[in-house]
């Protein structure tokens, strides 16, 4: 598994439009400019965009590449425009992405943490797709973007779900119970289970024994909570409640890193081929980029005057 | 009583408090979370068929019981703790639980009704969709609190129909003690 350097950080959430590209494209404009070395990965299946929020056009090489022709990802990562900051991008669509195998994820992750030294963000795109999730899984830090819309909340709950899902199946196959998850689910109605809450609790009763490995799991199942295109300061409440009842309903541990303000320079910035962080460095959004990547650079959490 | 150090870390961390916050910041994450498990909100509508009803009790009565219990632990360290409003009528000849021939529901004679049948307002909340501050302003009478009378009488009806109780009866009585109330303050001004 990934050391716990914290290096690696995964960018989801589930739905799209929520901005994760262009936290993505501003925390590492951010981070580069301390001076640190940061390399963006974009894997947005059929959406890689990314280049688009740094002003550049599309790198011609892709990770389709790395897959099929094995070549370096140093060798795919191509310059930005901003010093210290280079960019690999997905563009997976081109080859049937159904396709990648775990174990060509897993060699694409040893790759990317042979990029020491280098802070590494992966904007995961939209969806909950298995591709998507088993990229967040294997990232250090799990950051979700959230809009303050139901919609983003729906699609936010599922993509949380499918990764513990995922993860509780993944690990106790691991340590040699293949089809506990899988018995389970299938005898569903027999046990009354609606949801993975009780999925996860009669696991816990039925098959005792593993209840330390349930429990490791998901305290080890940790998120970051961004909050994106807030209106109004009532909104920010809705960054501490899902970090609540994330906690409260689901036994995930969440940080709530901060949030931004909807702002119309975003898509300026877009629109005039520049990063938003450099046109626009000292608006007031530009600001709470800073503050939330600092707080994830410390694993901090915001502070809220009023709570 | 003193509690164990673990046990008030456990409090803390129900109420998403670091050890050592101040009684005014465990109220306010008190009200906020206590506001968040009872009424529906843009985050809990989505989940609102798995998070069942008897889980978010579970969360409420956790989230009560930290709060009572931290507030007991730290009230002697200050002395300015919880007041305990009662602009009501002075409580005698409270007859437990006479609904049928009690005239006068007031609202802590609502309360021990309720409280002899064992509900919790979180479980009123929940069903009826008022929020329980709201609840709690009824049955200690804080008329200067409580929504419209429009919405009050509602308030009112609804609440006790939860406690099996004839909702106009209750509802009438309690709207012409607000009324009295009412005709005060218009004196007054």
């Amino acid at each position: 598994m990934v050391e716990k350097e914290g290096k690696i950080w995964a960018i989801g959430g589930g739905k799209g439009g929520t901005g994760k590209t262009f936290v993505t494209s501003a925390m590492g404009t951010y981070i580069a400019g301390k001076g640190k070395r940061v390399t963006l990965i974009d894997i947005d299946i059929g959406g890689a965009n990314l280049h688009s929020f740094l002003g550049i056009s599309r790198p011609k090489k892709s990770l389709t590449d790395f897959f099929e022709a094995g070549a370096s990802l140093n060798k795919l990562a191509v310059k930005t425009g901003i010093d210290n900051m280079s960019l690999i991008t997905g563009d997976i669509h081109s080859l049937a992405s159904d396709n990648i195998k775990f174990t060509q994820k897993l060699k694409l992750f040893r790759h990317i943490m042979k990029l020491n030294k280098h802070y590494v963000i992966i904007d995961l795109g939209a969806g909950s797709h298995n591709n998507t999730i088993d990229t967040f899984l294997m990232a250090d830090k799990k950051i979700v973007i959230l809009e303050p819309e139901i919609t983003s909340v729906e699609n936010m709950y599922h993509f949380i779900k499918n990764a513990l899902f995922r993860k509780l199946r993944m690990s106790l196959r691991e340590y040699g119970f293949k089809d506990i998850v899988e018995q389970m689910w299938e005898r569903r109605e027999e046990y009354n289970i609606k949801s993975l809450r009780e999925l996860i609790d009669s696991i816990r009763v039925n098959f005792s024994h593993v209840g330390d490995i349930i429990d490791r799991e998901l305290s080890d199942f940790k998120l970051c909570l961004i909050l994106n295109k807030i209106r109004s300061s009532d909104d920010i409440l809705i960054g501490s409640s899902m970090k609540s009842i994330f906690m409260k309903y689901l036994g995930v541990d969440t940080k709530f890193a901060g949030f931004v303000e909807y702002d119309d320079s975003v898509w300026r910035s877009v629109r005039e081929r520049r990063p938003f962080m450099l046109n626009y460095s000292l608006s007031r959004s530009a600001k709470e980029v800073e503050v939330f990547t600092e707080n994830l650079l410390k694993g901090k959490e915001i502070k809220l005057s009023r709570n | 009583m003193i509690m164990s150090g673990k046990t008030l870390k456990r409090y803390f961390e129900i109420l998403e408090l670091d050890s050592g916050a101040s009684l005014s910041e465990i109220k306010n994450a008190y009200l906020r979370l206590k506001r968040l498990y009872s009424t529906d909100s843009i985050v809990i509508t989505p989940i609102a068929d798995e998070f069942s009803k008897k889980r978010r009790l579970a969360v409420l009565h956790q989230i009560e019981e930290a709060y009572t219990k931290l507030n007991e632990e730290l009230k002697d360290e200050h002395q300015k703790s919880t007041h305990f409003g009662n602009s009501g009528i002075a409580s005698k000849n409270v007859s437990e639980g006479e609904e049928a021939d009690n005239p006068l529901f007031r609202g802590d004679v609502l309360r021990k009704i309720r409280e002899k049948k064992g509900i919790h307002l979180y479980e009123i909340a929940l069903d009826t969709k008022i929020r329980v501050e709201i609840l709690e302003n009824i049955e200690h009478e804080r008329f200067d609190a409580l929504p419209q009378e429009v919405y009050l009488k509602g308030h009112v009806s609804n609440y006790a129909r939860y406690l099996l109780l004839d909702p106009r009866k209750v509802a009438d009585d309690y709207i012409s003690r607000y009324k009295t109330w009412m005709a005060d303050v218009k004196k007054k001004v």
